[in-house]
């Protein structure tokens, strides 16, 4: 039996934070009971009857949704084979976790927690119209450690505009002293039609940003984590399965507005707009892959784990040598990719300058 | 045999007098097009003509005209309007008996109506003067009038009062162009000798000719003979444009047209050239005009590689009408494949590359260009340089040469001081001021063609607020101290970058380039040294830190193929970069240096 994984989108917010460019409207209880109606219709309608490994409950800010709609949309998944599930996450933000929320996450499967916590620094904060503090977050891990979750990631956002290093290492004090499971963190984009964009700030010098890129990388490798992913460490064994289902070019369900997902050979993107989902107008577009098409997903997704890409399964999946399908001799000559343990990998060095190497690879 | 009634005129004037309107006037008042079908400047064919509200290439129109209760007809041949193009003028003048000459009546006389005034008269051309706009509120015609006759030697009694937007005074030049402008001299009965005033490429039929038949008559089907190359053809089409095509069956000494002859080769014709009959020769051909000499050289190079052949076809069909273009194969150790392209000046330049890239879609890379000089070697040799790689080494060198040119400035007096100062700052000699008027000043400066080519029409514009016009004369070689300036990337020599200049601006030039280039190349995955050298002397250094982050962080919903099209579209970016070495040139940054280091 095939296995496949879910990535299933909740497009609403309490608030919106300044740097967001991903699908979200502000919580409206209406708009939510017709949203769970049509995400119910996509997930029947397409959905094949795979065995799934891994759910994902991203947005948007799924826990923003009341306990009611939360329930529902949970025995939703209930239509998924679930037999073999190994890793079941719900996004939550801080302020909305509560014991009767964990408690209903758990009762329905739910074994990973991802929080977006972004910073402690309350001019950061601030930026980014969000907010919390430490003691309330430290209050919130431990009732779910209470009840049960021993697996929970916490993002981080660094080289917000004026950031200091001073800045990044006092978050990072704190993440630490929380001791998760799993730690994501991004430097800041300031995209197209945000708010922060709005506001005319400008990015800290790519000097400093790579800085606080080698300093995460660094002490939280020095803390126990390992840095498997471009943006990602984990405690070993406490690794996203989900997103390693991306990374591994491997196929998922996206379900909901603005989700994308790749199945049976098709990469598909939904609409963004909320509008045009609830009328039913779901599928923004669709990619057929080819074969070249799916080497080269393979190569940029995989170059992304620090690991980097098996040889052997490379030649196993396609039938063609990783060094026969794409040009690396140059960027082995560099020095910019390097050969360890059976694995093509992007110089540990260049890692935070990987497009630059993907670009003169695909 | 019936007696022709034609009349062959061009229309001169300084940019932006009205030529082209008058002309749209003139083709609605003698009914060629009607007012429906009328676009604005309907003689300006290419787009980029109309955008610029220029005229390149000329076009020609025939038009009926009733004077008098006899018909007649007027050959219109467009002509160019500016300084770069003077050899256009000059060949639609040698198939015209007269020209009609426009100013505008707020602007007064300028320095193209000058330049084009005297051209015309070199072609023993009957003159008509016009004062064209005189609608406008800020006309002045007594004022106008007056420099008509004072400079350049008109009778009150001659001029016109036109406007070309209402079209008042358009009968009345009509009339004088039937009255005042000889017609052809008619020789029906002798050999054929028709003169190749211009010439385009057809994708259907092949090379189009513009002709005017001096002596003797064309008829379709007959053998014609190119008297330049000897290349015989026969005669598949003729006909005029009125504006749209007519075929005709024949072309009669003292009329123009066209001729098609399914001519397939391009170097099988040379306008300028005189088409005769195949076994019944004419015995000299006509006097052509001689081409002009490119002024200023550039490097054309296709950005991908394999658009050389693609490049040199275009170049080829844009020569066809252009005999101003000259080309040859080159190769750049930085650039590649190319070809070291000779132009009139920089408009000229720009103009054919701006064609390239549309009409041809080629994506080319354009060096800055440089003048021709001359180097007098120790041993005594004379060594022609065209592109500063071909410079000698300072030792070999005696003497260095470059041509200056003899500038007509007009302005406002009030302008002299800031005008004198633009010129000072070119190394220019001052020469004379005339004056026109109270008010207005011709400036006679001896400059370096070289500081002209690069930007000084521009700063001229700017420091009189467009009031000033430039034109000017080639006066010959004068000895100058010049040095080549290279520039290095990470140690390696760029030679598409090499540049030949004043030793006095060369420290100056040198900084303000690595400058430049620092903020146009972007960083790279190692640093990047730029110097400035003259020999092996360093003369300026600037440094690009390496590229410290590119990269997606964040995967939103396994938004995939969001990540590989942000990265395809940074592949995009990079095809109009050029490899130097290990480094990653955009194709801007070789025109980037163009500027120069002023401020103003």
């Amino acid at each position: 039996m095939n296995t496949s994984s879910v990535y299933i989108h909740i497009p609403f917010c309490k608030s919106i934070c300044s740097y967001c460019d991903f699908c979200k409207v502000l919580y409206n209880s209406e708009w939510v009971q017709v949203y769970l109606k049509k995400l119910y219709s996509e997930i029947k309608e397409n959905y094949m009857g795979e065995n799934i490994r891994t759910i994902y409950i991203g947005g948007g800010t799924p826990s923003a949704l009341s306990l009611r709609e939360i329930e529902y949309l949970l025995r939703m998944t209930d239509l998924f084979h679930k037999d073999y599930l190994e890793e079941f996450t719900f996004e939550c933000n801080i302020e909305d976790i509560t014991e009767e929320l964990l408690l209903l996450l758990k009762r329905y499967g739910v074994n990973r927690l991802s929080i977006g916590i972004e910073s402690f620094d309350l001019d950061n904060l601030k930026l980014m119209n969000r907010s919390l503090n430490y003691e309330d977050v430290k209050a919130k891990i431990n009732l779910a450690r209470r009840l049960g979750f021993n697996n929970i990631n916490l993002d981080l956002i660094y080289a917000l505009p004026h950031e200091k290093m001073k800045t990044l290492k006092n978050d990072l004090k704190c993440l630490l002293s929380l001791k998760v499971e799993h730690i994501s963190t991004y430097s800041l984009m300031i995209e197209d039609n945000t708010y922060l964009s709005y506001q005319k700030v400008h990015s800290i010098p790519e000097e400093l940003d790579e800085e606080m890129y080698f300093y995460i990388s660094h002490i939280l490798e020095k803390y126990g984590y390992v840095h498997y992913e471009v943006s990602n460490f984990a405690i070993p064994g406490f690794e996203s399965k989900h997103n390693l289902v991306y990374w591994h070019n491997e196929e998922y369900y996206g379900f909901g507005c603005g989700a994308s997902g790749y199945i049976g050979g098709v990469r598909y993107d939904n609409t963004r707009s909320l509008s045009n989902y609830l009328k039913g107008d779901i599928r923004l577009n669709t990619e057929l892959i080819t074969k070249e098409d799916i080497m080269e997903y393979e190569v940029i997704l995989g170059l992304r784990l620090l690991k980097g890409i098996n040889i052997r399964k490379f030649y196993e999946k396609f039938g063609v040598n990783i060094q026969d399908a794409f040009n690396i001799k140059p960027l082995l000559k560099t020095k910019e990719l390097i050969y360890e343990e059976g694995h093509l990998k992007i110089n540990p060095d260049y890692i935070y300058v990987m497009n630059e190497i993907l670009r003169k690879l695909v | 045999m019936q007696e022709k009634k034609i009349r062959n005129f061009s229309i001169i004037a300084h940019i932006d007098h009205g030529k082209s309107t008058l002309a749209d006037r003139i083709l609605e008042y003698t009914g060629a097009v009607s007012k429906r079908e009328l676009k604005d400047q309907m003689l300006d064919s290419m787009d980029i003509e109309r955008e610029r509200g220029i005229t390149i290439k000329l076009n020609t129109v025939k038009l009926k005209y009733n004077y008098h209760n006899e018909d007649y007809i007027l050959n219109l041949i467009d002509t160019p309007g500016h300084v770069d193009f003077s050899y256009e003028v000059s060949r639609s003048l040698a198939a015209c008996e007269g020209a009609v000459l426009v100013v505008d009546a707020a602007q007064g006389i300028e320095a193209q109506t000058l330049a084009n005034l005297y051209l015309a008269l070199e072609n023993d051309l009957k003159i008509i003067p016009v004062i064209n706009k005189i609608d406008l509120p800020n006309a002045d015609i007594p004022k106008v009038k007056k420099e008509l006759e004072d400079v350049l030697g008109f009778k009150e009694e001659e001029i016109i009062l036109c406007s070309g937007k209402t079209g008042e005074g358009v009968k009345d030049l009509l009339d004088a162009i039937v009255e005042r402008i000889p017609e052809p001299i008619v020789n029906e009965e002798g050999r054929v000798k028709a003169l190749i005033y211009d010439s385009y490429f057809d994708s259907y039929k092949g090379v189009v000719l513009l002709i005017k038949v001096v002596d003797g008559i064309i008829r379709v089907k007959d053998k014609i003979k190119m008297m330049a190359t000897n290349k015989t053809f026969e005669v598949t089409e003729l006909g005029v444009k009125t504006p749209k095509e007519e075929l005709v069956d024949s072309l009669s000494s003292g009329e123009v047209g066209f001729l098609v002859a399914a001519i397939k080769d391009i170097s099988s014709v040379h306008v300028g050239d005189t088409i005769t009959l195949s076994g019944k020769e004419a015995d000299a051909p006509l006097d052509g005009y001689k081409p002009m000499k490119p002024m200023v050289y550039s490097g054309i190079y296709p950005i991908e590689s394999n658009k050389y052949e693609a490049l040199k076809d275009a170049l080829n069909k844009l020569k066809l009408n252009d005999a101003s273009l000259v080309f040859e194969p080159v190769t750049s150790e930085a650039l590649g494949f190319g070809f070291h392209t000779g132009f009139l000046g920089l408009l000229h330049s720009e103009i054919i590359t701006t064609r390239l890239e549309r009409e041809f879609n080629l994506d080319i890379v354009v060096t800055s260009p440089t003048v021709v000089y001359i180097a007098y070697l120790t041993s005594g040799e004379e060594v022609v340089i065209d592109n500063p790689n071909k410079m000698p080494t300072r030792e070999k060198i005696s003497k260095i040469t470059e041509p200056y040119i003899y500038t007509n400035i007009i302005a406002p007096s009030s302008y002299v001081g800031s005008i004198m100062e633009l010129c000072q700052n070119k190394r220019g000699i001052y020469k004379a001021i005339d004056y026109i008027n109270d008010t207005r000043v011709n400036i006679h400066y001896e400059i370096p063609l070289a500081e002209v080519v690069y930007d000084f029409y521009d700063k001229l514009k700017s420091r009189t607020n467009g009031y000033a016009s430039f034109d000017y004369d080639l006066i010959g070689y004068k000895g100058s101290d010049l040095v080549k300036m290279d520039i290095l990337l990470n140690g390696e020599r760029v030679d598409a970058l090499s540049m030949i200049i004043h030793k006095d601006f060369a420290y100056a030039k040198g900084r303000w380039t690595c400058e430049k280039l620092r903020s146009v190349i972007p960083r790279q995955m190692f640093q990047v040294s730029i110097q400035a050298s003259i020999g092996s002397k360093i003369i300026a250094r600037e440094n690009i830190s390496a590229m410290r982050k590119n990269v997606l962080a964040k995967c939103y919903g396994g938004d995939v193929s969001r990540k590989r099209k942000l990265l395809e579209a940074q592949k995009e970016g990079k095809k109009r970069m050029k490899m130097v070495g290990r480094v990653e040139v955009p194709a801007e940054a070789f025109l980037s240096i163009l500027g120069s280091d002023e401020n103003d």
